[in-house]
């Protein structure tokens, strides 16, 4: 997996290509839209980090610039501003995701994995999600290399999980995915399906019910103590 | 009641005395020569009439047998003259000497004047008259012939005079004074109309008063008024550009520090410095936080001092956006965070909403221990939309509750470390937003409640407000 790093302050971008690189990524890092534009003239990159707060051409122009040229390598967009106005506009004009400074480590790296697992669910079906093997394709999943015996409405449910990984996903939207216009299903049913889920998984992965809004899906990575 | 010094600096009362007294002025000369023309006639009448007696007198003035002058009238004919029925009637006629020839004895005569006869006001039996005297040359000499008479006809003639003309001149001032104060307060109305519009306006609109309805003689308050306006304005709009700056200088070199912090404690090369390390990253974060709380803090000021633009913000998408970006922390902490959302959308700054809920519910899950619920909850109750964090940890005591909101002041049982900025900034943000907040025990009474109550929509969404805010988002801030 390559990474192109976008962003003029050294000591922040030398750090975020460390994550990376730290993170299994091959990752080079520029200092400019300029030569951000020249290094993907000559190679492909899997993932963008892009500050907003560029010299000149600035982040925001630069990532439009990039999507109206047709290209689909996902794009996470770094900024020193606050404001919501900034995430929306982020979003608007081509990025996929969006992060605040300061930010933590993990955080940012957990990011781009999705953004990853995200772009690539298209052409490569084959999801690696903690101990969770994921096939799209063939609609087959393993924990931890032992296959898994879902229904349809499980898998359905799983796949809307994994694809928003790191995202609550709320109990509607997880309805909306199993069912049909004339099918009459309970949110509560959820719960049902979901505590199926989580026997099934066993170890592999972590749903974490988030009291009120929904659920979310999570590696099981130790958390390093942070504090 | 208004003050006195009040009173004296109203323009429509200085304007209406000083219109007042000449307009009295006026009006009491004008009742003078009324007066005076109304009364002098009489006067020629009345005095017309003891002329005329004295000339008939004269007329009557013989030589006697002893050749000396003497009054010849019957006394019919001096009943006749004396007779009148509110004045008493006087006559002497007295020779060259002074010596008295007939009628009363003492009465005074008019002095000479240019004039025969001549006349005067005099009094005689302690009343006042009217005296005539007429000089005439005989062959006994010269005769003065006076008649005089009191003066109670003329007297009523004239206070029938002043008194109708009084009447006629109050009634006069009546209606001058009733149209000078009424023409005063409609002149002065477009003053008010100024003066209510600059009430009605948020103490955030800086946007210029119109000045084409605005009368020529106010126009220049108005337009140094709009010139103020304008300063204020552009400093304030160069203050947020300075703050955004600010914020991306500090914050900057602030993530470069924590994250290459973060990387070298995760460095096994780092080891032996693995302590120190900690300790640094530690500090960076604190750093990082305090300085995001000030630049909150600072945005909001200036948020409540000037015209932000108030938007539409769903308090339920605060709600999910706090909840989300806390669920790993939480996770940590081993709280079980949580959100009970329903709809409710108020008018505000949603990114110092965000930050207001967010420190809430920081405080909440620093406070909490492990296993205890904190739960972040949104909605409309009693048409009041509001916002509300509950933990069930340490509490607040109740005498500390309103001190809590100060600056850089942390509660007795505040744990961690905290830069005691969190709920000063709650509160300017409720401020800002018209909000109250309100801080309770949490259910049974254990933990904290804090509970943001934002104004009506209704009510927020007064006429003159709404006018003057589509009319500048034009040039609203872009961040």
């Amino acid at each position: 997996m390559r990474a192109l790093v976008v962003e003029d302050d050294p000591l922040v971008g030398d750090a975020v290509r460390r994550a990376l690189t730290a993170g299994g990524y091959a990752a080079d890092h520029v200092t400019s839209a300029e030569a951000a534009k020249s290094a993907l003239h000559t190679e492909n990159f899997d993932l963008l980090i892009v500050d907003v707060g560029l010299p000149k051409e600035d982040g925001m122009q630069f990532v439009r610039s990039l999507r109206a040229r047709g290209k689909v390598v996902p794009v996470l967009m770094l900024t020193a501003r606050d404001g919501l106005t900034d995430r929306v506009t982020a979003l608007d004009l081509g990025a996929d995701d969006y992060l605040t400074k300061p930010f933590q480590v993990p955080e940012l790296l957990a990011r781009c994995r999705a953004l990853i697992r995200r772009a690539n669910a298209v052409a490569n079906p084959l999801i690696t999600f903690g101990g969770l093997q994921f096939d799209l394709a063939r609609k087959e999943a393993s924990a931890n290399g032992q296959k898994l015996e879902l229904t349809h409405r499980e898998w359905s449910i799983l796949e809307c999980l994994v694809l928003n990984a790191g995202h609550i996903v709320s109990k509607e939207k997880l309805l909306s995915s199993i069912a049909n216009w004339d099918d009459d299903i309970s949110p509560n049913a959820i719960e049902v399906y979901v505590s199926r889920l989580r026997t099934k998984l066993g170890q592999a992965v972590l749903i974490r019910a988030v009291r009120g809004m929904g659920y979310r899906i999570d590696e099981v990575t130790p958390h390093a103590p942070e504090k | 009641m208004r003050p006195k010094n009040e009173r004296s600096r109203s323009i429509r009362r200085r304007l209406f005395g000083l219109l007042l007294l000449p307009s009295v002025l006026v009006l009491a000369a004008g009742t003078l020569s009324d007066y005076l023309t109304a009364v002098t006639p009489f006067r020629q009448a009345y005095d017309q009439s003891l002329i005329d007696g004295a000339l008939a007198l004269a007329a009557n003035v013989r030589m006697n047998a002893d050749n000396k002058p003497a009054l010849t009238l019957p006394p019919e004919a001096v009943a006749i003259l004396r007779a009148d029925s509110s004045d008493s009637i006087y006559y002497r006629v007295s020779d060259s000497t002074g010596a008295l020839i007939a009628g009363d004895a003492n009465l005074p005569e008019a002095p000479r004047s240019g004039v025969n006869p001549s006349r005067a006001d005099a009094h005689y039996l302690d009343e006042p008259i009217r005296v005539v005297s007429y000089r005439t040359y005989t062959n006994a000499g010269m005769l003065t012939i006076s008649v005089a008479e009191t003066t109670h006809k003329r007297d009523g003639v004239r206070t029938a005079i002043l008194s109708s003309s009084l009447v006629v001149d109050l009634l006069e001032l009546g209606i001058v004074l009733a149209v000078i104060g009424f023409g005063t307060r409609l002149a002065l109305a477009p003053l008010r109309e100024v003066q209510e519009q600059i009430a009605q306006r948020s103490a955030r609109d800086l946007a210029p008063l119109p000045l084409d309805q605005v009368p020529v003689e106010i126009r220049s308050i108005v337009g140094t008024l709009n010139r103020l306006f304008n300063t204020v304005s552009a400093s304030a709009t160069a203050q947020r550009r300075f703050l955004e700056s600010a914020a991306h200088q500090l914050r900057t070199p602030l993530t470069g520090i924590q994250a290459q912090l973060e990387l070298m404690v995760e460095d096994e090369a780092e080891a032996p410095k693995q302590q120190r390390l900690t300790l640094m990253l530690d500090a960076a974060r604190r750093l990082a936080h305090t300085t995001q709380q000030l630049l909150t803090l600072a945005r909001s000021d200036e948020a409540a001092n000037l015209r932000w633009e108030l938007e539409d913000v769903s308090l339920a998408i605060i709600v999910e956006n706090t909840v989300a970006d806390r669920v790993a922390a939480a996770d940590r902490a081993g709280i079980d965070l949580g959100a009970e959302i329903c709809p409710a959308t108020v008018k505000g700054v949603g990114w110092l909403l965000n930050e207001a809920v967010g420190n809430l519910a920081n405080n909440a899950i620093a406070h909490s221990p492990a296993g205890a619920q904190v739960t972040v909850r949104c909605g409309v109750e009693r048409e009041v939309p509001f916002v509300e964090v509950t933990d069930a940890g340490v509490g607040i005591p109740p005498e500390e509750r309103e001190r809590v909101f100060e600056r850089f002041v942390r509660g007795s049982n505040a744990r961690g470390v905290g830069s005691g900025l969190g709920l000063s900034i709650v509160r300017e943000v409720a401020q800002l937003h018209g909000a109250t907040v309100e801080v309770e025990a949490g259910p049974n009474g254990k933990g904290t409640s804090v509970t943001l109550r934002f104004p009506v929509l209704s009510e927020l969404l007064q006429p003159a407000y709404a006018s003057t805010a589509s009319a500048s988002s034009a040039g609203a801030r872009k961040t």
